[in-house]
């Protein structure tokens, strides 16, 4: 078990093509650490740089202690999962188990006892015998699982390993990754795209874009604090609302314009958002949908608005709103300087109960959750909150 | 009035077709069979006849068979030709298939230029080349040991062999590779203990398919292997063949000694060479 470091690590392909731009990233013993974003965000690209699959081009990476950037692959003591379980299709699943103790020449009982040992944990006793080819999708995912925790490893990488299994056994193997982890304590690192699965089994979640480390947090708190209008848009399904809109002062209230709507904004975030500070300036109002919900009676800040669209998901219903013709909220997409633009959509999305009474073309009125108003710079992105996670 | 015919007669129908269609390939393959296996047959009837039986249609005799060994020195002429034709396929295997590899898996400057180069080679007709390779085999002094025949049967295999593991090799995802690698092996490690055991049909498919190549082949023979003690089988019966006084029953036992090794590797084999020709087909 050991501490994986990243420090101010950066990839550049030849041609010029930068994958992973000056990434600090600290893995602690044992932590379960989740990269997240999307395609082309260089999350593999970091986890193949930690395997010693590509090189380094500028930084230094440790693992345990030791620098690693000169280190090949088979000397950093690590175990990879693959997408696509790069199981040997020659041998059988206890071959497949046992090879990486096979080449490091360990006795043949003592692989045999690791083998037999993690095909319990795994559930794999009775499959040991045969090819992976006859195994269904989630038994070769759990064998890939096996190769790995026979090494006894410092530390697990896990590129995308569920991302071949359908929906069901994909939750089902969430789960059992997890549980594994926790029972065996290594530090690993687990790639997806997939955001439930980050926020699902990561200890902490480290949220990349175009190279860039945006933010690296335990899930609840990127979920409550995202340090940017990315993260906010990236982390939570449906994703955060985001309204560009003016910050007014209004009889000593501030107040958000957007069209013809008007949102008090309580005091409190004069302080904690900076916002006296940007009265009369343009900012990104963020708003999780299920901090909007139905108003029953007078009081709190209200909205009225159209329903556009209705999902009903059975556990829940979402409801998809516009603010009439002049509501000033239309898609748009920001560019940025690292070319990856950010979307703002132009309708917000209400997550309301299962039961709420709300119909196609129906006016609602929705009470906000004042406490958890979000707002970022329109320019920059980032979260205006004075003390960012 | 138009007649609208039940699903049950459709289906009657196309079942009866179906009847008539595999009958019709099953003579048609029955015939095909016949006309491969009549000269196999007339070998070895003719090969149970003396030369006077042969002429007059009439009797059996095991006379041709005993008489072959002392008429041509066939066993050791059958042991000149199994050992250029391992040696040969010991050399196409051994560089096709680390080639293929190195084609298939490793990047390098100019490597799809190259691999076009060498597998651009299978066009070329041996007939085309085989007065400059014998000139330049001569030079070397190779024309009176099997290493100069060894070394043409070997260049002119081995672009089909690098093509066949290049492709081959092509369509192991590169993520074994590197979970090889990961897994403690180095690239002569993957190829060794990974690829290798992977690549077994495409071994056999090029074992045998150049096993009847050399085996069968006369012009190689005739000309590169000019010691008489070194004529591979090929050779013997062509010389037998050309002789003043040519027992017609002998020669046939003969062609049917030097038949049979390439029918048995053909027949061992076979079920890995369907597998290695249908690459990328399948899956």
């Amino acid at each position: 078990m050991a501490e994986i470091v990243f420090d101010r690590v950066v990839k550049v392909y030849p041609g010029g093509t930068k994958a992973v731009e000056e990434l600090s990233l600290t893995v602690a013993e044992g932590e379960f650490m989740v990269l997240v974003g999307p395609s082309g965000c260089g999350k593999t690209t970091a986890l193949r740089m930690i395997a010693g699959l590509e090189e380094i081009t500028d930084g230094v990476m440790s693992i345990g202690g030791t620098i690693v950037n000169n280190v090949l692959p088979k000397d950093r003591d690590i175990a990879m999962v693959f997408q696509n379980y790069a199981l040997y299709p020659q041998m059988t699943v206890a071959q497949n188990m046992g090879f990486a103790l096979k080449v490091r020449k360990l006795p043949k009982d003592e692989i045999d006892r690791r083998v037999q040992e993690a095909a319990k944990i795994l559930r794999l006793t009775e499959y040991l015998g045969r090819r992976p080819k006859a195994l269904s999708g989630g038994q070769r995912q759990r064998v890939a699982m096996g190769r790995a925790i026979v090494r006894e490893p410092q530390a697990f990488l896990m590129d995308e390993p569920l991302s071949n299994l359908d929906a069901q056994l994909r939750v089902e193997m969430r789960t059992e990754i997890t549980r594994i982890q926790r029972l065996l304590g290594v530090a690993t690192i687990y790639v997806t795209h997939d955001q439930t699965e980050a926020m699902t089994m990561g200890d902490r979640v480290a949220v990349m874009r175009a190279g860039a480390l945006q933010q690296v947090a335990t899930p609840q708190d990127l979920y409550d604090h995202p340090v940017n209008e990315f993260v906010a848009g990236f982390i939570g399904s449906p994703p955060m609302n985001l309204i560009l809109a003016s910050l007014q002062d209004q009889d000593g209230e501030l107040v958000l314009r957007f069209g013809d709507q008007n949102v008090v904004v309580p005091a409190s975030y004069r302080t904690s958002h900076r916002l006296a500070e940007l009265i009369g300036a343009r900012v990104v109002f963020g708003l999780r949908p299920e901090d909007l919900e139905l108003a029953s009676g007078e009081g709190g800040v209200l909205l009225e608005a159209t329903v556009d669209l209705r999902e009903a998901l059975g556990s829940e219903k979402l409801a998809y709103l516009s603010f009439g013709a002049d509501s000033g909220i239309v898609e748009q997409e920001i560019p940025r300087d690292d070319g990856v633009p950010v979307r703002r959509r132009s309708r917000v999305v209400a997550r309301l109960g299962a039961r709420a009474d709300v119909h196609e073309g129906g006016r609602v009125t929705l009470r906000l959750n004042v406490d958890n108003f979000h707002f970022f710079d329109p320019e920059t992105g980032a979260s205006l909150r004075a003390v960012a996670s | 009035m138009s007649v609208v015919s039940s699903p049950m007669s459709v289906r009657v129908t196309s079942s009866r077709r179906r009847v008539v269609t595999r009958t019709a390939i099953f003579f048609a393959m029955v015939l095909m069979a016949i006309v491969m296996l009549y000269p196999f047959f007339v070998m070895l009837v003719t090969s149970f006849k003396t030369q006077n039986q042969y002429l007059t249609g009439h009797g059996t005799s095991t006379q041709s068979w005993r008489q072959l060994a002392s008429t041509l020195p066939v066993y050791q002429q059958l042991l000149n030709s199994t050992i250029v034709c391992t040696a040969s396929i010991a050399i196409i295997l051994v560089v096709g298939v680390m080639a293929g590899f190195a084609f298939a898996k490793l990047q390098y400057r100019f490597g799809n230029l190259v691999f076009l180069g060498m597998v651009s080679a299978m066009m070329v007709p041996l007939q085309a080349i085989v007065i400059p390779e014998y000139v330049n085999v001569a030079r070397f002094g190779l024309t009176n040991g099997y290493l100069g025949a060894v070394l043409v049967y070997a260049a002119l295999g081995t672009p089909f062999s690098i093509f066949l593991f290049t492709t081959y090799f092509r369509r192991v995802p590169d993520e074994l590779i590197e979970a090889g690698i990961v897994d403690g092996l180095g690239y002569w490690g993957v190829l060794w203990r990974l690829a290798l055991p992977m690549a077994l049909p495409a071994i056999a498919t090029v074992t045998v398919l150049q096993f009847i190549q050399i085996w069968d082949d006369l012009l190689v023979g005739l000309l590169f292997l000019q010691n008489p003690a070194e004529r591979p089988i090929t050779v013997g019966l062509a010389a037998l063949a050309a002789g003043r006084t040519t027992s017609i029953p002998q020669l046939m036992a003969g062609s049917l000694v030097s038949a049979l090794p390439a029918m048995i590797v053909y027949l061992g084999f076979q079920r890995f060479l369907v597998r290695g020709l249908t690459l990328g087909i399948d899956r």
